[in-house]
């Protein structure tokens, strides 16, 4: 047999192993029953520090020897990214591989070097940790005080903090067109980013409409699309335009995003969508169900509208959407720039809402082409989702001018232009933006485009009252992608006056704004009148809110309806004090489009069960 | 990598190798079963003479194992990684015991853990489990939570742990 052998000249070369010829040896002998410590980073009793530890179960899921349960414990509460519920752990069965440890998605839990523990008492096995500890029978440390031995490090923690950078358009290219910037992932980058949820479901919670979020995302990772789309179905019949434009609360919640960065939830949702081609739809969500005979009337085809109109026929009602606009979608087909929420995005979703035989009637605004009393005749229940349709202006001196401009009808023409609806809209050299909202960033960021396509460069000023952009309503993503498009802020200024001369835009003057809040947290603005600036501007657009208009409601059924600050009442079923009435959207609720979907789900059931009992 | 290793890679290019440098000082050489013996005799005859590991990976998805041998140079420090693939539903090798006696450890501890067989090597008494009666425990389709499931039925306890939990945070008084 040919034995090892070590190259002769070679022999003394590891002379590393030298040095541990002086050194004591490792293996040692236990003196009289002195208990020994374990090293530094021995795998011992847990412990969990309950005021990080947020219930995910995360540690629960990946245990190899199901030694941990997830218990509710009375006294704590479900809230936004945290459950209820802490592990328990029975050592009768733990193996202490750290595999808890390592995973923990916020870090609390962590493992002591106390490793002595004996008892004849099967129930001194069951434990569930806290700060403190498990109490050792016969350990080595005093309750509370054993030290910290396997704790999570950068090499042995599992949770993948990283999210998979999407691919977006460059600021230069992006500021000469409405092309779309966020190019959606490959199958590759979302089965990735979908390995890196850990199913917990917090999300779910936090989302106005309770997506199966953990689901589709499971799907993802299958690579089942066929499963993901009757997921996202279940519960969003407008999933192609929220995996774009969702307000995405979900992600703030999501436990990954403890200690790193949320799982791309909104982006996955798209994914699923946008790989489905439109003609299998119908396959593979199937939706046949016995007609009901009773029709309802839904004006407005926003969001709102949209979902409990797929709701509906999903139960086998007869729905008519009525709809003021040349086109459905409300905000979304004529706010929501062409850049976020391309027509095509809205188009797939809006066409199987009317392959299920939703009927749409559009250009019909009701309160002028049609009367609500006729609508109400006509159907057995009405549900409105109207909107916020109007602007608001901040009524300084000088707004009344025609170049005065208001958010909402600049968007919509400018939607209108893109898609070959309607004529060019005013391009100003110079524009002063004025509101720190989402809604301020879409037009300070469309007018940027606008200007680069006419005149190669940008000048736009957005002022806010809000004093940094922290304080600033719009979300942080909005004011640097507007930066880099070459919009420029004055956070802090509220506007005193539209300087008008020889009938001609020339500015706007603004006084330094201290505070926007008194200490009740009410609107409440505050004005150093002496610090004051002029800017200069040939157009001044003011985004400062919308506002409802019910003027299509008859006189007798608004003065039954309840009104709080602009909206409308509803039970949880979004029934109005009038019965067979319904309302949702931002009407009711707000702001923003899964809140639509939500009241449009909420309705959708609270209309069938009227109907079922009428 | 070194030009010692960039020489050997060159002497081995006849046994057509996929060849990957993983760092400066360490090379993966994945070749066809039939030429891995071959290609272990080579490497040892040129300075990497010491075994250091013998492992297995389950490639379930493939329906394949990965036999990785780690050879190491004690002259320029450099490792070896000389990997094969075979078949997993009846995976069978060659000992390597006569080139490293010490392989004789390494393949009773891949033949417990992934169930591979070495021929020429008729010592697979198990190492490390006792009255071990499942599939291979590092194959990827062993379910070790439905394992312990079945080996150890849960039992039911009657201790209030949350009574506990918070006697120990200091919430309630014991
Ligand atoms: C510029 C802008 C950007 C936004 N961006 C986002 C975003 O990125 N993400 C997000 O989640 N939310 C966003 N929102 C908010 C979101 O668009 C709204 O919360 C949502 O559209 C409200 O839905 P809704 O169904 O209540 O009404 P709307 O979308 O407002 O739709 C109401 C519909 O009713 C129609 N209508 C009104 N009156 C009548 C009548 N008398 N007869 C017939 N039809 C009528 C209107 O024409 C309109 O089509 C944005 C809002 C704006 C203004
Ligand atoms: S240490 Fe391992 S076996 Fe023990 S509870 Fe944690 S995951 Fe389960
Ligand atoms: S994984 Fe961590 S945070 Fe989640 S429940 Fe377990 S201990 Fe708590
Ligand atoms: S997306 Fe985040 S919060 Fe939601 S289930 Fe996955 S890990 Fe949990």
């Amino acid at each position: 047999m040919a034995m090892q052998e070590l190259p002769k000249k070679d022999f003394f070369a590891p002379l590393k192993a030298w040095k541990f010829l002086g050194k004591r040896p490792v293996t040692i002998e236990v003196p009289n029953k002195v208990k020994r410590e374990a090293s530094d980073r021995y795998r011992g009793f847990h412990i969990n520090d309950w005021s990080k530890c947020i219930g995910c179960g995360t540690c629960s899921k990946i245990c190899p020897t199901d030694a941990i349960t997830m218990v509710e414990v009375p006294g704590l509460v479900r809230d936004h990214g945290k459950l209820p519920q802490r592990p328990v752990i029975d050592y009768g069965r733990c193996s202490f591989c750290a595999l808890c440890v390592d995973i923990c998605t916020t870090g609390s839990l962590q493992m002591t070097r106390e490793y002595i523990h004996v008892s004849d008492d099967a129930e001194d096995y069951v434990y569930m940790p806290t700060e403190k500890g498990l109490n050792a029978k016969r350990g080595l440390y005093e309750h509370g005080k054993a030290p910290l031995g396997w704790i999570k490090d950068e090499n042995s923690d599992i949770l993948d903090l990283v999210r998979v950078k999407m691919p977006m358009e460059e600021p230069e290219v992006r500021v000469k067109s409405f092309i779309e910037i966020v190019k959606g992932y490959s199958k590759e980058q979302a089965q990735q980013e979908a390995a890196r949820c850990v199913g917990c479901g917090i999300c779910t919670y936090t989302c106005p409409e309770h997506m199966d979020i953990p689901q589709y995302i499971e799907s993802i990772y299958k690579g089942d699309l066929e499963e993901g789309l009757r997921w996202l179905y279940r519960t969003n019949p407008l999933s192609m335009v929220c995996g774009r434009v969702c307000t995405h609360r979900c992600e703030s919640s999501c436990s990954v995003g403890v200690r790193g960065e949320p799982v791309a939830i909104r982006w996955l949702k798209r994914y699923i969508i946008d790989n489905v081609p439109f003609e299998e739809y119908d396959r593979i969500l199937n939706i046949r169900p016995e007609k009901k005979g009773k029709s309802v009337g839904i004006i407005g085809s926003g969001p709102a509208g949209l979902s409990a109109a797929y709701f509906l026929s999903t139960m086998g009602y007869d729905v008519t959407i009525y709809e003021a606009n040349a086109r459905p979608g409300g905000v979304m087909r004529y706010g929501i720039p062409r850049y976020r929420l391309p027509d095509e995005a809205l188009d797939k979703d809006i066409a199987f809402i009317e392959a299920l035989g939703v009927k749409i009637l559009v250009n019909t605004k009701v309160g002028q082409e049609i009367g609500f009393d006729e609508i109400a005749k006509k159907h057995d229940a009405v549900f409105i989702s109207t909107g916020f349709g109007l602007g608001r202006s901040t009524r300084v001196p000088g707004t009344d001018h025609p170049n005065v401009k208001q958010a909402l009808p600049m968007l919509k023409m400018i939607r209108d232009y893109l898609r070959g609806d309607g004529p060019k809209p005013p391009v100003p050299r110079k524009l002063i933006v004025i509101g720190g909202g989402n809604v301020a960033m879409d037009i300070s960021r469309s007018m940027a485009r606008l200007q680069t396509m006419e005149y190669g460069e940008v000048n736009v000023h957005t002022l806010s009252l809000e004093r940094s952009f922290e304080e600033m309503p719009a979300d942080m993503d909005e004011i640097e992608e507007a930066l880099e498009e070459g919009v420029e802020f004055h956070p802090g200024w509220g506007p005193i006056e539209i300087v008008i001369e020889d009938d001609e835009v020339k500015g706007a003057r603004f006084k330094k704004c201290l505070r926007v809040f008194d200490e009740n947290h009410r609107f409440n603005p505050q004005f150093d009148e002496n610090n004051q600036i002029f800017i200069e501007a040939d157009m001044v657009i003011e985004a400062i809110g919308q506002a409802p208009d019910y003027s299509y409601l008859p006189q007798e059924l608004q003065e039954k309806l309840e009104f709080v600050r602009g909206r409308i009442k509803t039970n949880e079923y979004n029934q109005t004090a009038i019965e067979w009435l319904f309302a949702g959207g931002d009407i009711v609720h707000g702001p923003d489009i899964i809140h639509g979907v939500a009241d449009g789900y909420a309705a959708a059931k609270g209309i069938d069960m009227y109907l079922s009992k009428k | 990598m070194t030009n010692s290793m960039s020489n050997l890679v060159k002497i081995l290019e006849s046994f057509n190798p996929f060849v990957e440098e993983i760092d400066e000082k360490e090379i993966k050489i994945t070749v066809s079963p039939d030429k891995v013996v071959a290609v272990l005799e080579t490497l040892k005859a040129n300075g990497y003479s010491h075994l250091s590991l013998m492992t297995c990976v389950d490639w379930i998805d493939d329906n394949q194992l990965e036999l990785v041998y780690i050879l190491f140079s004690w002259e320029d420090g450099g490792k070896f990684l000389v990997s094969t693939r075979i078949d997993r539903s009846n995976p069978k090798f060659v000992t390597v015991k006569e080139l490293w006696p010490v392989a004789r450890f390494y393949e009773r501890e891949i033949h417990e853990f992934f169930g591979v067989e070495f021929e020429g090597n008729d010592d697979m008494k198990p190492l490390f489990l006792e009255l071990w009666d499942e599939r291979p425990p590092l194959r990827k389709d062993f379910d070790p939570r439905d394992y312990s499931r079945k080996k150890f039925p849960d039992r039911e306890y009657e201790k209030d742990v949350i009574k506990e939990a918070k006697i120990f945070r200091g919430e309630i008084n014991g």
